[in-house]
This record gives C-alpha cells, structure tokens and sequence, in this order.
C-alpha cells in the first residue's frame, strides 16, 4: 500500500501491465455470467464493425480496481468511488496499461479525501478508459 | 447464482425514465469468488485467506442481473461506468440489486440510456451504488445483450 499520509498532488500509483487474451476474456465471461458473442464469439464479432472480439469493459476496470487495492487496500474497498469513460475497446493481443495520478488530496475532519486521474493505455498509447478515482483516508490511518 | 427467474427481456425501446428492473439476489458463494479472483487475475494479500470480496466483483455479477434484463440493439456501446464501494462484502453475502432507468435520451439517430444501481446486502445496508451508460443506435438492428 501507499504510505498514505506522504502522498500528494503528482504522486504516480502503482502501475500495472495487462496482457489481454481471448482466453482472459473466456475466463472473466464465465466469473462474470456475461456471454455477450462480441465478446466471446470471433465468428460472429468478425461480422460487426469491431472487426473482431473484444474484452469486456468490466474485465478492463476490474485491473482499475486492482491498482486502486493494491494502492489504498480496504479504503478502496469500502469508501473509493470510480467513474471511468470507455474511449475504445481492449483486444486481445493487446497490452494494456494501468496507470494513476493523484491530482488532489483534501484534508478533513477525522478523513482525507484523496483524488487520482486514472488512464488505461494500449501498446499504442491510444486511451482505452479514462477516469477518476476517490478514496477517503480516515487521518488516524495515514501512516499506512 | 441468481434466482431471478427466467423471464422476458425488456428492449430499450420500451423503457422511460423511472422504470425499475425486477431486483436480482444472488448469493457471492466461494466457488464464484475464487472463479472471479482467478479470472481478473487478483493476488493481492486482501482476497487471499480472507472472506473479502474485490468490489468490482459484485459490480459485475450485478451488470449481469441487469443483462438478464435487458436487450440491446446491434451496435449498442457501453460508454461509462461509474461505482462507489459504500462497505465491504464477504464470501457468503447474499445481495440484492436494483436498477431503475436514470436517464433516456434521443439525440438523433442516437439514444442515450443510463441506468442507476443499487445493491444492498442482507441487513439492507448499501453495499454498492452507480450508474451504467450506453449509446444505442436505431433499434432496426439486430438485437443483443449489454456487454
């Protein structure tokens, strides 16, 4: 986790690197119960304007949150606030890449309100998602 | 996983602001945590030897309740995802889901739909709110799930 009561406006979360697979989107179509065919069914996705499958969205913000636990552990859990734009889709083959900047950090009574831009990346530097985070960091627990 | 039962799905053309979606529960039991856990490739200390639950794993199990729902024409675009994780949930959980339709736009031959979630666990505390946005083209289209 983040030594929280150090971070500050420009701070970089922890990074993470995504390879997406066709069998990495089977997967999560199986965990998450969505069978959507642009999804999972290159016949039928090959036919659409994609031009072929695509991961879910939701696989894709599921690596979000996973930066955001790894970067704030239970705050996020219970308190963090996502709101993500989907600006294209991840394929696979695709690398993607997960990154977080801290863009604001208000302190508060008894909490610190801590807000981070965030951005998923292909290996084309192209946008994938791009967001924003929250999270509140009760002060007593800053020096995690 | 849900007992919703198995009933027509609603075309967006037949939604209007306000309509309410039949409530999903569904219960987080450890076969679909860990099938969750493996496929998002989770390893963080948090989910491992404890009951917790990554939030983005209720978040998608009630995006799957909604698509039970719902049917989308061809061509229909998830736009924006938004979340906030109000408590933590644990292996075991049984949830319920609420979705009402938040917001529904024409703008053309466009149309945009938004959807506002709510799940709440048994004692009835939030566990998770938000808000799911799709653009839509003509229904002419073939029709098919959200995704």
């Amino acid at each position: 986790m983040l030594a929280l009561a150090d971070l500050k406006k420009g701070d970089n979360l922890p990074e993470l690197k995504k390879s997406v697979s066709q069998e990495n989107i089977n997967r999560y179509a199986e965990a998450s119960r969505d069978f959507n065919p642009i999804h999972i069914d290159e016949d039928y996705a090959r036919k659409t304007p994609l031009g072929g499958t695509i991961a879910h969205g939701m696989l894709i913000l599921a690596y979000v949150s996973q930066m955001m636990t790894a970067a704030f552990e239970h705050h996020w859990l219970s308190g963090g606030k996502l709101m993500a734009r989907f600006k294209a889709p991840a394929r696979p083959g695709d690398t993607i890449t997960i990154s977080g900047e801290v863009i604001a950090v208000e302190k508060g009574d008894g909490q610190n309100r801590i807000t981070c831009n965030l951005l998923v990346t292909n290996q084309h530097d192209e946008p994938v998602i791009i967001g924003e985070a929250i999270v509140g960091v009760t002060n007593n627990e800053n020096s995690c | 996983m849900s007992d919703v039962p198995n009933q027509s799905k609603v075309e967006y053309s037949q939604l209007e602001v306000g309509y309410e979606f039949p409530p999903a529960h569904y219960q987080l039991d450890a076969s679909t945590v860990s099938a969750y856990l493996q496929a998002v490739e989770e390893t963080h200390q948090l989910f491992q030897g404890s009951a917790l639950v990554p939030p983005m794993a209720v978040a998608a199990l009630t995006m799957a309740s909604l698509s039970e729902h719902l049917t989308f024409p061809a061509g229909a675009i998830h736009v924006s995802q938004d979340f906030e994780f109000t408590d933590t949930v644990t292996t075991g959980d049984t949830l319920t889901s609420h979705a009402s339709v938040a917001r529904k736009q024409d703008r053309g031959k466009l149309h945009l739909l938004a959807i506002d979630l709510n799940v709440n666990n048994l004692e009835g505390k939030t566990v998770l709110t938000g808000k799911t946005s799709f653009v839509l083209p003509d229904s002419s289209a073939q029709a098919e799930t959200p995704g």
